[in-house]
């Protein structure tokens, strides 16, 4: 077979797995079906009772469907762990030994020449640094009445986390920006989401429910409680992998 | 309508990008256009019930559906989390391969095989 | 008889721990890594794989009794409304689910004590892993269900390139591109159903679409078949099975036999939840039943063809998925509500199970012997037992792991792949599928035949080879072999050096002397074993089995002649398969080379087809 040949044969391929797909997808994105009122009406009726939550949105990602919000950050937290050991370590990490990427392997620190770090950079970063951080703690700490939540403010943290490490001399680096803590942050974190996700089996309001139920805790103080802990995971996780990519993972 | 007609092109410029472009990032940027492209389709046909923000308030209308939004919460972290591996993944081909090209790496390693 | 709203706590915790505990052994894994060195963290690391590996058990013994006796704990987690919250189920099916997992789950991490991999990242993943399998078993809720499958995903990703060979990188990239990408579909199915429903919940969705007129009509079908498509395509069934023999041949071994053996199967026995309620769920069943069965033959034939020994397991994974699918659907076709459907989902389970479990010990001792050997061409590669003896083991563990394995496969009286293929078969009788099956077990017994032949001892060839072939590490001499456990060519890295390997050798050797006791046990108790299932599997659409029904007849006069047959024709295929002229067939069976996008175009060939068979029903 010519390559011209083979060449269309390939568009032709192409060309019929789109319109194979167009064709199945076009009822399902075109439909106009109304849309149901049923979830929309119960949450707007009773989801600020139930949950104690002015934000449903938030209501709904940390009360009721909570355990989703728990997959989701286990998916955050194999994508990041597996991406700094493929990148950073071409694996190793996989097959052996405990700790941190050591310096040898950051190969990635090279991509980024010393020109591009110049003086404006540094000190807008490193000013602008706190700001963020600050900003990403409120956002955390509120999710459960405006629009944010853990993960918003984690990935605002996480920001600041960067900012703080872009804004820093090459080599300084201070306690929040080194690798080693941001890893003890998210595995802490971590385990206690998982300890906060199954104490109200103790308490006896089930799995991933209020533990403090009958002592006059609100649903609502369980939620915040879990903003706070999803935004310190994810916060520290992203971070670590921004820091472990910028090459500082040492 | 529009708005979904534009949707469901916006998907299979994406699907399109996944199927037939030779650069594995490119397939990765298609993958993320069709995640997209769903997220949207969630959003705008979510938010045709109501016309305020689900956040409860003392005098407000009908809101919008705040189902479809957490859900696509979970989805956008999960694809951008799919996404990150996957580029890593890439990050590592081209490293052992030294292309981006999916046939000239699929070629590379038959040869090792 | 249901345990339903609010309950006591013990079953709930029970059955929630079985997601947790893997969970926490993860979480403990981490704060090792992150907190602690040397020692205090393997020790720890150590202890958190206990925990998170065999803690469930106690979670499943505890849960017995109640699953026994029909019971289903189910309910919304955290006790919020049912109309938002999401709704889970454990019954029989997701116990018998959990308990496949963890068998296979525990073995598997036992084997990579010795032949690797280790350390903190893969210990993690690998929990997460289990936990996923958990979670999936039990829910009933969609949005729940595809955030299970993306973490089972994500998780074998990186598991399927944590064998750090470059190849892995492609297999775990083609298969992450191809399965993301269905799940997007899976959410566009999603989409469709929630639209016209507004609910999450199997059982709200289900009755939602009773009630619509024409229940759901048009975009209730094309909705359901994206989301089985993503399903299958999981699966790795007929049309969708192109990624799976990368992933599978080139992930480490202990990963391979999790895949093959666990991480195939339980998306489909969760996907068999909502088909179940939902209508056109037993049309699409019977469409994949199909599927199964031309999985189930045409795997085979390209697994005769593999001249890579792993890669030649991969495909016999996807030919024997065929056999559980194709029985699978035909149950659900028929409803588990009828005598013939349990019957059916009972061999169905009971195949996958056994699968699971010889799979799992070929993975294992092929492994191990091509590790051992240093090459892992089925058409170059002898003597591989003597290698075994020579690299230090006395006892022929992983020989006789390979041997019962393999007669178990080709379904050979009295192990347990006989005793679920004859179940299968039996209840498939007079229908094509029957044949189809039995013709892909010639298949079986003939490729397995030609993978043995790297035990056999051809000494002068060998060396022959070893002259031919100067990159293949390969010299079977007492001096390589003791150091070349684990070939730098197989598994890069610090696993090469000979202490390792030489305290390597007792769990390898714990690891696969379980599965084939478990082999042989299982295929002793067959019967005992289909009762047990029968009952579990009954708690779901309880028809009432009191005492335990031992199921078809084992050893009847017409099944052992059948056998005989079979082995007959299958060393005939085998002969057939070496000349010449088979050779050149089967060369270009392997040859053929499908591209990237031809794993899209099978998805899309498949996904439309489902669909106008549901449009059309």
């Amino acid at each position: 077979m010519s390559g011209r040949a083979r060449r269309i044969l390939f568009l032709a391929q192409i060309a019929l797995c789109v319109l194979l797909v167009a064709a199945v997808l076009i009822p399902v994105f075109l439909s106009s079906m109304p849309w149901p009122l049923s979830a929309r009406d119960y949450l707007q009726a009773n989801g600020l009772a139930e949950s104690g939550a002015s934000n449903l949105v938030s209501a709904i990602y940390l009360g009721y469907r909570a355990f989703d919000t728990l997959g989701e950050t286990i998916v955050l937290l194999v994508a990041i762990s597996g991406t700094i050991a493929i990148i950073a370590h071409g694996g190793a990490v996989l097959a052996q030994g405990y700790g941190l990427p050591s310096g040898t392997a950051s190969e990635p620190a090279r991509h980024l020449p010393p020109k591009t770090r110049t003086e404006l950079l540094e000190v807008v970063t490193g000013k602008l640094g706190p700001v963020v951080l600050v900003f990403g703690v409120y956002v955390m700490m509120y999710g459960h009445l405006s629009p944010g939540g853990g993960f918003q403010g984690g990935v605002v943290i996480a920001s600041g986390i960067v900012f703080l490490a872009l804004g820093s001399r090459v080599d300084a680096s201070n306690s929040l920006t080194s690798p080693e803590n941001l890893v003890r942050i998210e595995s802490a974190a971590f385990a206690l989401l998982l300890l906060a996700a199954s104490s109200g089996i103790i308490s006896g309001s089930g799995f991933f429910g209020n533990p403090l139920a009958g002592a006059g805790l609100t649903p609502v103080a369980f939620i915040i409680t879990l903003n706070a802990i999803i935004g310190l995971k994810v916060g520290a996780g992203l971070g670590f992998m921004c820091i472990a990519m910028l090459g500082r993972g040492k | 309508m529009l708005e979904r007609i534009l949707i469901l092109l916006l998907f299979l410029i994406g699907f399109a990008g996944i199927v037939g472009m030779r650069n594995i990032i490119k397939k990765i940027f298609g993958l993320t256009i069709i995640n997209s492209a769903v997220v949207l389709l969630f959003i705008v046909e979510g938010s045709r019930i109501g016309n305020s923000a689900p956040i409860i308030d003392a005098e407000i209308g009908l809101v919008v559906d705040p189902v479809p939004q957490a859900l696509m919460l979970t989805a956008i972290v999960i694809g951008v989390c799919v996404t990150a591996l996957a580029l890593a993944l890439a990050f590592r081909l081209y490293k052992a391969y030294g292309s981006f090209d999916i046939d000239e790496i699929h070629r590379q390693v038959h040869r090792e095989s | 008889m249901k345990f339903t709203g609010r309950f006591t706590v013990s079953p709930e915790s029970s059955v929630f721990s079985l997601v947790m505990l893997p969970l926490l052994g993860a979480a403990l894994v981490m704060l090792a890594k992150a907190f602690l060195k040397g020692r205090m963290a393997a020790g720890m690391q150590f202890t958190a794989m206990l925990v998170g590996l065999f803690g469930p058990w106690l979670a499943l013994l505890y849960t017995f009794p109640l699953v026994w006796s029909g019971l289903t704990v189910e309910g919304v987690i955290g006790n919020w409304s049912g109309v938002v919250g999401i709704t889970f189920q454990f019954d029989g099916l997701a116990w018998l689910i959990n308990a496949l997992g963890y068998t296979v789950a525990g073995a598997a991490w036992i084997y990579s004590l010795g032949a690797g991999p280790r350390g903190p990242v893969f210990s993690s993943v690998f929990l997460i892993q289990t936990a996923a399998l958990a979670a999936t078993a039990m829910t009933a809720d969609i949005f729940n269900l595809f955030v299970c499958l993306e973490v089972l995903g994500i998780a074998s990703y990186v598991l399927v390139a944590s064998s750090e060979k470059n190849g892995a990188f492609l297999a775990s990239f083609s298969y992450l591109m191809v399965s993301a990408s269905s799940m997007v579909f899976f959410l566009a199915g999603l989409f469709g159903l929630y639209r016209l429903t507004g609910s999450l919940s199997y059982s709200g969705i289900s009755q939602a679409l009773l009630a619509l007129p024409d229940q759901g009509g048009g975009l209730a079908a094309i909705s359901l078949s994206l989301i089985i498509a993503a399903v299958a395509m999981r699966v790795a069934m007929m049309p969708l099975y192109g990624w799976l023999p990368d992933a599978h041949a080139l992930a480490p071994h202990a990963v391979s036999a999790v895949l093959s053996g666990v991480l195939i199967k339980t998306p489909l026995f969760a996907l068999s939840r909502i088909m179940l309620i939902v209508p056109l769920g037993a049309a699409a069943a019977q469409l994949l039943g199909y599927a199964g069965a031309a999985t189930a033959i045409v795997a085979v034939l390209v697994a005769l063809s593999q001249k890579d020994a792993k890669r030649l397991l991969a495909y016999h994974s996807i030919s024997q998925i065929g056999y559980v699918v194709c029985a699978w659907g035909a149950a659900l076709d028929l409803g588990m509500d009828t005598m013939a459907g349990q019957h059916l989902m009972t061999a169905a389970f009971l195949h996958a199970f056994y699968h699971a479990l010889f799979k799992g010990l070929l993975f294992l001792s092929i492994g191990t012997s091509t590790d051992r050997a240093g090459s892992r061409n089925v058409y170059t590669l002898r003597g591989a037992a003597s290698t075994l003896r020579q690299s230090g083991e006395r006892l022929p563990i992983t020989l006789l792991s390979f041997i019962i394995a393999a007669l178990a496969i080709s379904a050979i009286p009295p192990l347990n792949g006989y005793a679920s293929k004859i179940a299968i078969t039996y209840s498939l009788k007079g229908s094509w599928q029957y044949w189809v099956l039995s013709a892909a077990s010639i298949g079986t017994i003939a490729s397995f035949i030609k993978l043995s032949r790297i035990f056999w001892p051809q000494p002068a060839r060998i060396r022959l080879m070893a002259t031919e072939e100067p990159s293949a590490v390969f010299m079977p001499s007492v001096a390589t072999a003791r150091h070349s456990g684990l070939p730098a060519q197989i598994v890069p890295g610090p696993m090469t050096d000979t202490s390792a390997v030489k305290r390597a050798n007792l769990p390898v050797g714990i690891s696969q002397a379980m599965l084939a006791l478990a082999c042989v046990a299982s295929g002793l108790a067959a019967p005992w074993l289909y009762g047990f299932v029968l009952r579990l599997l009954d708690s779901a659409a309880s028809l009432g089995f009191t005492s335990l029904n031992p199921g078809p007849a084992l050893y009847t006069a017409d099944n052992l002649l059948k056998t005989l047959y079979m082995v007959l024709a299958g060393f005939v295929l085998f002969r057939l398969a070496v000349s010449a002229l088979g050779s050149r067939l089967l060369s270009l069976v392997r040859d053929r080379h499908r591209g990237f996008h031809g794993l899209f175009l099978s998805f899309a060939v498949g996904l439309s087809v489902l669909c106008v068979w549901l449009l059309l029903v």
